[in-house]
């Protein structure tokens, strides 16, 4: 691995790939993803029967080094499910060093990982990288926002962790009156309903133009609480098409972040 | 035929039960071949039956032991072979905590049982009580010993000293989610490389600065599944494929607190990780190689 970095499409390091193994995992309910190298940051996406999109995206900065060539397209699919396996070789209890090389269009994803307390192990990982599909565009550039909610990660996790399992539709209602954000479930036999106020420290921030009822698939939310679970905070978007947005900032102890993203189809009325 | 052993410190104890349940994890059944120094488990595999043993674990008995008598079938065969569950076994076990004396003996019950007497300290009064194990047992048959001799292996191409078990086995047990086999390499340079093929990458771990015990080179590593990597002569890396589950499994060895473990490989054909206590117990599983 001597060679310049400048003969190669892609090279990236960071200290420890632990993190970023978790945010793979917590999107990792596809086979699959597509890579995608862009000179501001990295990002995986993974599309769920053309109705949900998640991707994971690493700023640069979260990088000890990031190179992206910039007279080319840095994007191919890969095995997510041994990408995150790769990285997660010396076991969760080990922080690894990471490097990241990708030569050309066609050549495998190469990793090297060594870990920072056994100076004597490294191992090399060569994935095979793929032809990608082409990805949903779910929002188009013009769409607006009509409603966008801040809520702690934790919270909205527990809130769908409580929510009777058996159920398969999930209703957001928010309004601009009290109570602004009320979360409703329909199961077989029953129906639930939580009020979430204004007030309370688990909405952060609120805002809604016009009254909405919007109708998901629970499933479908039930995607992202892995990433919830590991993120900090969350920001709810919803379009003026339904189309539900879940932006999940993780951060880390050394005040860098990186992000999830969601895009939720919502469920149309019969 | 007559065995009776007596155990009387709890630090021999408690290392034997960890030999035990370290093999109760391995396999199912064992066996237990009494002899005049020496206490072996002997594991076969389950599946090719009477097949040369796969594990092989001798105790020396004059650590453990205050008192040992054995009585063997008859004049010309002075051992005893003993089948058993080797799960029951460790249950027996499980209950020690802080033994006083152990006394195990062959006895005959319904069945021909190992039958194990434990002394255990009250905490409230001097007094002590008294647990007792029976844990039935299949003698063998002095013509079926030969199933359980210790298989005599061709000698290792490379021996070299394993990084720690625990590592190596986190390591392994992420690739065998990848691959069902894996590609162990070692080379006179003190290297060992762990390497799978799955579907959708290749990835090979290589522990570095370890001790090369023996090596008898060079090996004719001339057919072209051997991709050298970096600039190490071939010649010099022994390598067998071998299954990644197997593997997996007697690594699960590293309760035992070892003195040395080492890893020797027949190039192509075996695999033997071999390890040893201070207290000159020694454990060796053989997995032998796949070839196409």
């Amino acid at each position: 691995m001597a060679e310049d970095s400048s003969q190669y499409h892609f090279t990236a390091s960071m200290d420890s790939g632990k993190t970023l193994c978790s945010l793979l995992k917590a999107i990792q309910f596809q086979e699959s993803a597509v890579f995608c190298a862009l000179p501001e940051g990295l990002k995986l996406t993974v599309e769920e029967g053309k109705c949900v999109q998640a991707s994971a995206y690493i700023p640069a900065d979260n990088f000890t080094e990031y190179h992206v060539r910039d007279d080319v397209d840095v994007i191919f699919k890969i095995s997510l499910a041994v990408l995150a396996e790769c990285l997660n070789i010396f076991g969760s209890g080990e922080e690894a060093s990471l490097k990241m090389y990708y030569k050309c269009e066609g050549s495998p994803l190469l990793l090297v990982l060594q870990p920072q307390s056994f100076r004597n192990v490294m191992t090399d990982c060569e994935i095979w990288s793929q032809t990608p599909d082409s990805m949903l565009e779910l929002r188009s550039p013009e769409e607006t926002d009509v409603a966008k909610l801040v809520v702690r990660a934790g919270a909205l996790l527990a809130v769908l962790g409580d929510v009777e399992r058996s159920a398969d539709v999930l209703e957001l209602r928010l309004q601009p009156e009290p109570p602004h954000f009320t979360i409703v479930t329909y199961g077989m036999q029953d129906r639930s309903c939580i009020e979430v106020p204004e007030c309370s420290d688990t909405l952060q921030s609120f805002s809604c133009e016009r009254e909405l009822t919007l109708k998901y698939q629970l499933h479908h939310l039930r995607l992202c609480m892995k990433a919830l679970a590991i993120s900090n905070k969350v920001v709810l978007r919803c379009s003026s098409t339904g189309l539900l947005l879940l932006q999940l900032k993780l951060e880390r102890d050394d005040n860098k972040h990186m992000f999830s993203e969601f895009y939720i189809v919502p469920l149309l009325d019969d | 035929m007559k065995f009776r052993a007596v155990m009387n410190n709890s630090s021999p104890i408690r290392e034997f039960s960890t030999i035990v349940s370290t093999i109760s994890k391995l396999s199912k059944e064992c066996v237990l071949r009494i002899a005049d120094d020496m206490l072996y488990f002997i594991v076969s595999d389950e599946n090719t039956g009477p097949a040369p043993p796969v594990l092989w674990c001798e105790i020396p008995q004059s650590v453990f032991f205050s008192e040992y008598q054995l009585v063997g079938m008859d004049e010309t065969h002075q051992d005893i072979y003993l089948g058993l569950n080797s799960g029951n076994l460790a249950r027996s076990f499980v209950s020690l905590k802080n033994v006083k004396s152990l006394k195990m003996k062959l006895t005959k019950k319904q069945c021909p049982c190992l039958t194990l007497e434990i002394e255990v300290p009250s905490t409230t009064s001097h007094q002590t009580r008294q647990i007792v194990h029976d844990i039935p047992v299949a003698v063998v048959p002095w013509k079926n010993w030969p199933d359980f001799y210790e298989p005599r292996v061709p000698d290792p191409d490379i021996s070299i000293e394993l990084p720690s078990l625990k590592q190596l086995r986190t390591t392994i047990d992420r690739m065998r989610t990848m691959a069902s086999e894996v590609m162990v390499r070692a080379s006179a340079g003190g290297q060992l490389i762990l390497q799978i093929r799955a579907d959708m990458a290749k990835v090979s771990t290589r522990f570095k600065d370890l001790n090369v015990a023996h090596f008898d080179g060079p090996v004719d590593n001339s057919d072209p599944e051997t991709d050298s990597q970096g600039n190490e002569d071939s010649s010099e890396i022994v390598q067998c494929r071998v299954d990644a589950k197997k593997l997996a499994l007697f690594l699960n060895v590293d309760h035992i607190s070892t003195n040395t473990t080492l890893c020797s490989i027949v190039h192509k054909r075996l695999v033997t990780l071999c390890l040893q206590t201070d207290d000159n117990v020694k454990l060796q599983c053989f997995i032998s190689g796949i070839v196409y």
